[in-house]
């Protein structure tokens, strides 16, 4: 049988080119589209822990503060502890490069005599009196230089805050061939020099400490701990990278989904292959079973046939993957900085693992696709092989019963979400889910009801359109493929649609300050990029000024969470208006903040189960304190959480800090652009980013274009599997419906008729998939913007259907059918009246 | 002549390092003053090294060896607020040897000198040199100079051994060369500034493992300065540090080239009251009698028979034990054997005891001096 | 007066796929006049089907020339050719060729579908017809629940739908039993007689082709004199 497979799939490869080119084109873009979000997901984590390693080498524990930064004295009691090999101190920050708008650096300043022994990277002979004592030495990744056109020797001027500084090219140090995925843009230089010229006497950010050989991780850290007392967290490195996984669990979550969702329409696809390579060897099938082939000769010989289908899919597939990936890299890196607050992704690494998930995706999805049809030929007695077809029977009889299946798969869903509500936050995906499922299962019993629409007068569009029911096998299985695309492409647009909705809302009420004033270096709760004292002094003689609010953030650990919490100006005349309550009246609430409660944000009131009257256990460095809490205000910011102090109940936490964010009240009629210039002009010798009420706006809303141009990426994906499955179950019904092709031709029918017949099908095809994807998309926007959003992001959106997008996209899947029908039309009509042979119909 | 194996990753340049002060052979010596650091050089060490007996035990005997270094990264302070500013690094070797079961234990430090990590006194402060202990262990390891005698601490846990010794010379210091200052190699500008106390009498504790012993014996400390020491032909030294039993102490340095050859050598014999004597390089011969190869793979020298015809002295220096090599890992790999030794006269009887050092063996232990 | 279908020494060769080249027909004359109903008969392979196809301009001679109404049909575009089909000539296959997914009615209008007729006359058409062949209380049901001659009869109504010149049949009752065969036959020459359409059919049976008005007789692609 293995012989005959070898001559069967050649033979096949050759007499249907175009449809086995299109199953392999289904396998590969599900592959792909899985592939590249699980390398995205991957690198993420990667860059989170990668660029530690790479210079500090693989540390057995890492000693954190509660609110981002330590005392440097612990380092003593750190080294004092038994069972210590060796702790470096490390202070980190991201550097903004002066005059390269892009351009960062995310510095760790090491204790560089003791990184050099213990680092598995080694600076230039002689370079370390050099590294520290020379001002502003640091050394920088081969291809960060490359890039920004950097030497040896030369200065880059950077700045943290509002402080500038200037950093000479020491060396050039290859930290990524240590750690892959490491970032480039990781620059190291001598904790002296980044503590004078960047940072805060006294203040480290982490210290990395190694086991002596033979004591477990896991015993030095309650030592640790117990030795510590409280002051510092001392977590594993699987520890924090659960931390991150758990951070960006939502978003990898959402991602996963949506790739899935590309393979699940890709798998349609080899399922339609299949199905017409079958139909067309029915006879071949017959024969084989008539001299001898079992069943399980003929199961295995289709599936193995699939299997091949999905290797060649899959090769295809993992470059497509990790080009689709390197394209995303940007938007998906800038997302887990700014919503997520990590370090944002610096390469694209395809590791053993990865390609085995993507050969395991790909060969089942071709086998699983191909499986039903493979039952069905196989169980066939050889006879009805040899006869003429009957397998189109079974189906339609099937609808009704697939119709009752997926609205069960739907039932169950919503009934596993309400069971599971509250306890486990992705039972509503499960809901989703349900959506997705029931939305193709439909296809058969909507085919049958266009078929009943209206009588057509002619051979044409229409009567293609009707006649789609004839074969409703391939049919279905395109329409159903193509309606839960365009369900995800609607739900997710309307979602995305509501989301900027609301984002919009919550800015028009909350943003009110006239100007804002912030760094280049500055990335929501990182509290070292901060405002000179001098730059606040001379923000307050702006002209037309009626109030300045300072804010001050740090990265802490409450409620059992890292959270982002920020001190504000309690006083400032008017200040309620700067967020939005979800309840409370907000005087009182002003006046509570001002005697040292907290307001949470609604993501964090619903992750951590916090309303008005409950207590925020914050953890400052001189431990824990109970905050009260007043209110919960509307937050889009921060998915992890967030919460407000006065700034005085944050220097009580903190101690005394620099802000890190100004925002300027003028007075009625005082012209803000102006200001923003003038002001420019005065703080010139500062790095400083003074912003428009109007400008901030703007670019507050393309950040959020940008979190969601991978969703785009995903749904454009999914959209031109679909339009491929449209093609292919054409070519399928063009191929299985010759002899019907061929009758119409005998009883006159011209080739243009033809061509508009096949036309009408795939509008047929279009037109029920988008309106069963119209039905589902809007039930899934609903589970999106209702359910998902609350309970597994934390904040809630107003449902805002963005109506033109979505007619948009109608009329562009209505055209994506009918150019994927053009194909098939035209082969379609080619048929000649002669093919009419005995058994055709 | 001391030194050992500044690590190779604190290497300027070998020679005529820009910014430093070269050793001057007109220096005065200035006590106490000149025990303390002198940052303007680029190295500096503070050696000391001697045989102790157990109080309570005296058949049981210890070697010890307890250095610290003062590498210079750069002779300008930067102008940093930081804690972690530092133009200069600290190291500490120590080593125990128990002379009955041949133990030899080495522990190491370095550290840059910042306030956090180790340092060098002014010379009003009675702390010479200090430095913190190893990871694993509180505390520091100590170098003070208080009424005349020398503090000797030092810890570490994991490797189970500690120090706490006072060392009081009773001897008077020897300028090794005229003013202390002691050529290196034929060429000018190879020389440090270079005195010891041949005699210390020492007592307090050792601690071995889970004993801590009560120790007295006798000590000898070297202390030296300098800019650039090692001439660019050289690989290493052998060195020797005796203590004679009929009260005169002898020091002798050979410096070889790569291929073994004797590229420069200077002795010293000090009377039992306290003069001293320059050998001259004709009067004195050294030579090897047998080789022992470390668990390294390097091959030492292993006992050698000291000759000083004019002063009548035909001695033998055994090691007391095979393995004293000291193996740093935080030097870069540098190894070197640094142990006691037993003399024995012509006519067979014991004639003293001393400490021998020999550096440079093997590839890449060249100190960086 | 004009006859319906001219054949001039037309011939039909294939090639097979092993290269070897298959004469069909080796230069066959013949003219069909209005309303003259003509067997073709033969043994299997003597081209009979091959002469229908080329009478409907299915298929075209290697050599040789078809004239139907007049137009010699290599003259014609495709689409000419089409047209010409589609509104003067009728086809009954054997094997019926209904549409599975159509009901009997459906079926019977597909030609009025493909042409773009009125489809309420068409209808009334469809229902006279089947009226004709007795099937009028199946109108509505699917095909796959008729007989093999009930299935023939659609056919036939649907050949004759749009009134043809000429009715173009390929044995007619080669798949049938010889009762419902008879009766299919009955109905077949009746109708065409009726209408006024020239027939042209092809079958082996010397019982049937004795039923026409003429019979051509072929043998290896020659038509015996």
């Amino acid at each position: 049988m293995r012989r005959y497979l070898v001559r069967a799939v050649g033979k096949e490869l050759r007499a249907a080119r175009a449809l086995f080119l299109l199953a392999v084109a289904g396998v590969a873009l599900g592959v792909g589209s899985v592939l590249s979000i699980q390398l995205l997901n991957r690198s993420a984590l990667g860059a989170f822990a990668g660029s530690v390693r790479a210079v500090s080498g693989e540390a057995d524990l890492s000693v954190l503060g509660w609110a981002g930064f330590l005392d440097e004295r612990l380092l003593d009691e750190v080294l004092a502890v038994p069972g210590v090999a060796a702790a470096i101190p490390l202070w980190r920050a991201e550097a903004a490069v002066d005059g390269r708008a892009d351009a960062s650096l995310e510095l760790v300043g090491a204790d560089l005599l003791q990184a050099a022994v213990r680092a598995p990277w080694r600076l230039p002979e002689g370079e370390l009196g050099e590294a520290l004592t020379r001002r502003g030495w640091v050394a920088v990744t081969p291809a960060l230089a490359a890039e920004l056109g950097w030497r040896v020797g030369d200065r880059i001027p950077v700045s943290l805050g509002s402080r500038r500084a200037t950093l000479v090219v020491g060396a050039l140090v290859d930290l990524q061939r240590i750690a892959p995925l490491a970032s480039r843009r990781l620059a190291v230089m001598d904790l002296a020099q980044a503590q004078a010229l960047l940072g805060e006497r006294g203040r480290i950010h982490q210290l990395d400490v190694r086991a002596a050989e033979g004591v477990a991780p896991e015993a030095l850290r309650a030592r640790l701990e117990a030795r510590l007392g409280g002051r510092a967290r001392v977590l594993t490195p699987e520890q924090r990278t659960a931390e991150a996984e758990g951070l960006l669990a939502a978003f990898r979550l959402n991602l996963t989904a949506l790739s899935l969702v590309s393979l699940l329409v890709g798998g349609f696809l080899v399922y339609a292959s299949v199905r017409a390579s079958l139909a067309r060897r029915r006879e071949e099938l017959g024969v084989l079973r008539a001299v001898g082939a079992t069943r399980a000769q003929v199961l295995r010989l289709v599936l193995a046939e699939a299997a091949l289908l999905g290797v060649a899919g899959t090769a295809a597939g993992i470059p497509l993957g990790w080009l689709a990936a390197r394209a995303n890299v940007a938007a998906v890196s800038g997302t887990i900085r700014s919503l997520y607050l990590l370090e944002g992704i610096e390469a694209v690494t395809v590791g053993p693992g990865l390609v085995l998930l993507a050969v395991a995706t790909g060969v089942a999805g071709a086998v699983a696709g191909a499986l039903g049809p493979a039952l069905d030929a196989s169980r066939e007695d050889p006879r009805a092989l040899l006869a003429s077809i009957t397998l189109e029977e079974r189906v339609r009889a099937r609808s009704g019963r697939t119709l009752a299946a997926g609205l069960a798969a739907l039932a169950a869903g919503a009934a596993a979400h309400l069971a599971l509500r509250g306890r486990w936050p992705p039972s509503a995906f499960v809901l989703a889910l349900g959506v997705l499922v029931a939305v193709p299962l439909a296809a058969p019993a909507a085919i049958r009801l266009l078929g009943r629409a209206g009588r057509p007068q002619r051979l044409g569009v229409a009567y293609g359109a009707r006649t789609l029911g004839a074969r409703l096998g391939s049919s279905a299985v395109a329409a159903g493929a193509l309606a839960v695309a365009v369900a995800m492409l609607a739900g997710v647009t309307v979602m995305v649609g509501s989301f900027r909705g609301s984002v919009e809302r919550w800015l028009d009420a909350t943003l009110r300050a006239d100007v804002f004033v912030t760094t280049p270096s500055w990335r929501r709760a990182r509290s070292d990029a901060t405002l000179a004292p001098e730059v606040v002094a001379r923000l307050r003689q702006a002209p037309g000024l009626v109030a300045v609010d300072l804010l001050r953030q740090v990265q802490v650990q409450a409620a059992g969470r890292r959270i982002s919490l920020s001190g504000i100006d309690g006083a400032l005349p008017g200040g309620e208006r700067r967020f939005a309550l979800l309840a409370g009246d907000p005087a009182a609430v002003m006046a509570a903040l001002r005697r040292g409660a907290a307001l949470v944000s609604e993501p964090l009131a619903r992750k951590a189960g916090l309303a008005p009257g409950s207590r925020l256990a914050v953890r400052g460095p001189e431990g824990e304190i109970a905050l009260p809490v007043a209110g919960v205000y509307r937050d889009y910011g921060t998915e992890g959480g967030a919460a407000l102090v006065d700034l005085s109940t944050f220097a009580r936490l903190f101690g005394p800090g620099a802000p890190s964010n100004a925002a300027l009240y003028l007075a009625p009629g005082a012209d803000a652009e102006a200001t923003v210039l003038r002001l420019r002009a005065a703080l010139r010798d500062h790095a400083l980013q003074i912003r428009s009420n109007r400008t901030l706006r703007a670019e507050v809303l393309a950040l959020f274009e940008q979190t969601f141009a991978v969703t785009r990426l995903l749904q454009v994906m999914g959209l031109v599997i679909a339009a491929a499955g449209v093609t292919l179950s054409l070519l399928v019904l063009a191929r299985e419906r010759r002899g019907e092709l061929a009758l119409y031709r005998a009883l006159g029918a011209t080739r243009p008729q033809l061509f508009t017949v096949f036309l009408g099908r795939g509008l047929g095809i279009g037109v029920v998939g988008l309106a069963l994807g119209a039905a589902g998309g809007a039930a899934l926007a609903l589970v999106l913007v209702e359910v998902v959003n609350p309970a597994f992001f934390g904040w809630s959106i107003a449902l805002h259907p963005p109506w033109a997008a979505l007619a948009g996209q109608a009329l562009a899947i209505l055209a994506a059918a009918a150019a994927a029908s053009l194909y098939p039309a035209l082969t379609a009509s080619r048929t000649p009246a002669a093919e009419l042979s005995r058994d055709a119909l | 002549m001391r030194s050992s194996p500044l690590a190779a990753l604190l290497a300027v340049a070998l020679a005529g390092a820009p910014g430093w002060r070269p050793a001057d052979p007109a220096h005065r010596w200035e006590l106490p003053r000149d025990h303390h650091a002198h940052p303007d050089h680029r190295n500096e060490w503070w050696y000391f090294t001697g045989t102790l007996a157990v109080v309570d035990a005296p058949a049981r005997r210890l070697g010890y060896q307890l250095t610290f270094f003062r590498a210079g990264l750069s002779p300008d302070p930067p102008a940093l607020d930081s804690a972690w500013a530092a133009s200069q690094a600290v190291m500490g070797h120590a080593a125990v040897t128990d002379l009955r079961s041949g133990k030899h234990v080495f522990s190491e430090v370095l550290w840059r000198a910042a306030p956090l990590l180790g340092g060098f006194g002014a010379p009003s402060d009675p702390v010479l040199a200090w430095a913190r202990a190893p990871a694993g262990t509180p505390g520091r390891w100590t170098l003070r100079l208080e009424d005349g005698a020398f503090h000797l601490a030092m810890r570490d846990d994991a490797r189970g051994i500690a120090l706490d010794l006072v060392a009081r010379p009773s001897k008077p210091l020897v300028l090794q060369g005229p003013n202390g200052y002691s050529r290196k190699a034929a060429q000018e500008g190879y020389a440090s500034l270079y005195a010891s106390y041949t005699r210390l009498a020492t007592e307090g504790t050792v601690t071995v493992g889970a004993e801590t012993l009560r120790v007295r014996g006798e000590s000898w400390m070297d202390q030296e300065v300098g800019s650039s020491q090692l001439a660019p032909a050289q690989v290493g030294w052998d060195w020797f540090s005796l203590r004679l039993a009929d009260g005169r102490d002898l020091m002798l340095y050979v410096l070889r080239r790569a291929d073994g050859s004797v590229d420069w050598r200077n002795g010293t014999l000090v009377a039992p009251g306290g003069a001293s004597r320059v050998l001259a390089p004709e009067e004195w011969s050294v030579t090897a009698l047998s080789t022992w190869r470390s668990p390294r793979g390097v091959t030492y020298p292993a006992g050698w028979r000291i000759e000083v015809p004019r002063e009548g002295l035909r001695l033998v220096a055994a090691p007391e034990v095979a393995g004293a090599e000291n193996r740093s890992a935080l030097a870069g790999g540098i190894s070197y054997w640094e142990g006691p030794v037993r003399l024995t006269g012509a006519d067979g009887r014991a004639a003293g005891e001393g400490y021998v050092e020999l550096t440079g063996y093997g590839e890449g232990t060249r100190p960086p001096l | 007066m004009e006859p319906i279908v001219t054949f001039r020494e037309v011939a039909r060769e294939y090639r097979t796929a092993g290269g070897a080249v298959l004469r069909a027909l080796r230069g066959v004359s013949g003219e069909v006049p209005a309303g003259r109903i003509v067997a073709v008969t033969g043994r299997s392979g003597s081209g009979k089907s091959t002469l229908l196809h080329l009478a409907a301009g299915i298929d075209a001679p290697t050599s040789g020339e078809v004239v139907l109404l007049g137009r010699p049909l290599a003259a014609l575009s495709d689409r000419e050719r089409t047209r010409l089909r589609r509104d003067h000539v009728g086809l009954v296959f054997q094997f019926f060729h209904l549409l599975p997914h159509l009901s009997v009615e459906e079926n019977v209008l597909v030609p009025a579908l493909v042409a773009g007729d009125p489809l309420r006359e068409a209808a009334a058409r469809a229902r006279g017809l089947l009226a004709r062949v007795g099937l009028e209380a199946r109108a509505g049901d699917a095909v796959q629940k008729l007989s093999g001659g009930e299935m023939q009869r659609v056919a036939l109504c649907r050949a004759l739908l749009r009134r043809p010149r000429l009715l173009l049949a390929d044995e007619p009752t080669g798949n049938l039993d010889e009762e419902s065969g008879e009766r299919v036959m009955e109905l077949l020459l009746g109708l065409a007689r009726g209408e006024g359409s020239a027939v042209l059919f092809a079958t082996h049976s010397r019982e049937l082709a004795a039923r026409a008005d003429e019979t051509w007789t072929l043998h290896s692609g020659l038509r015996e004199p």
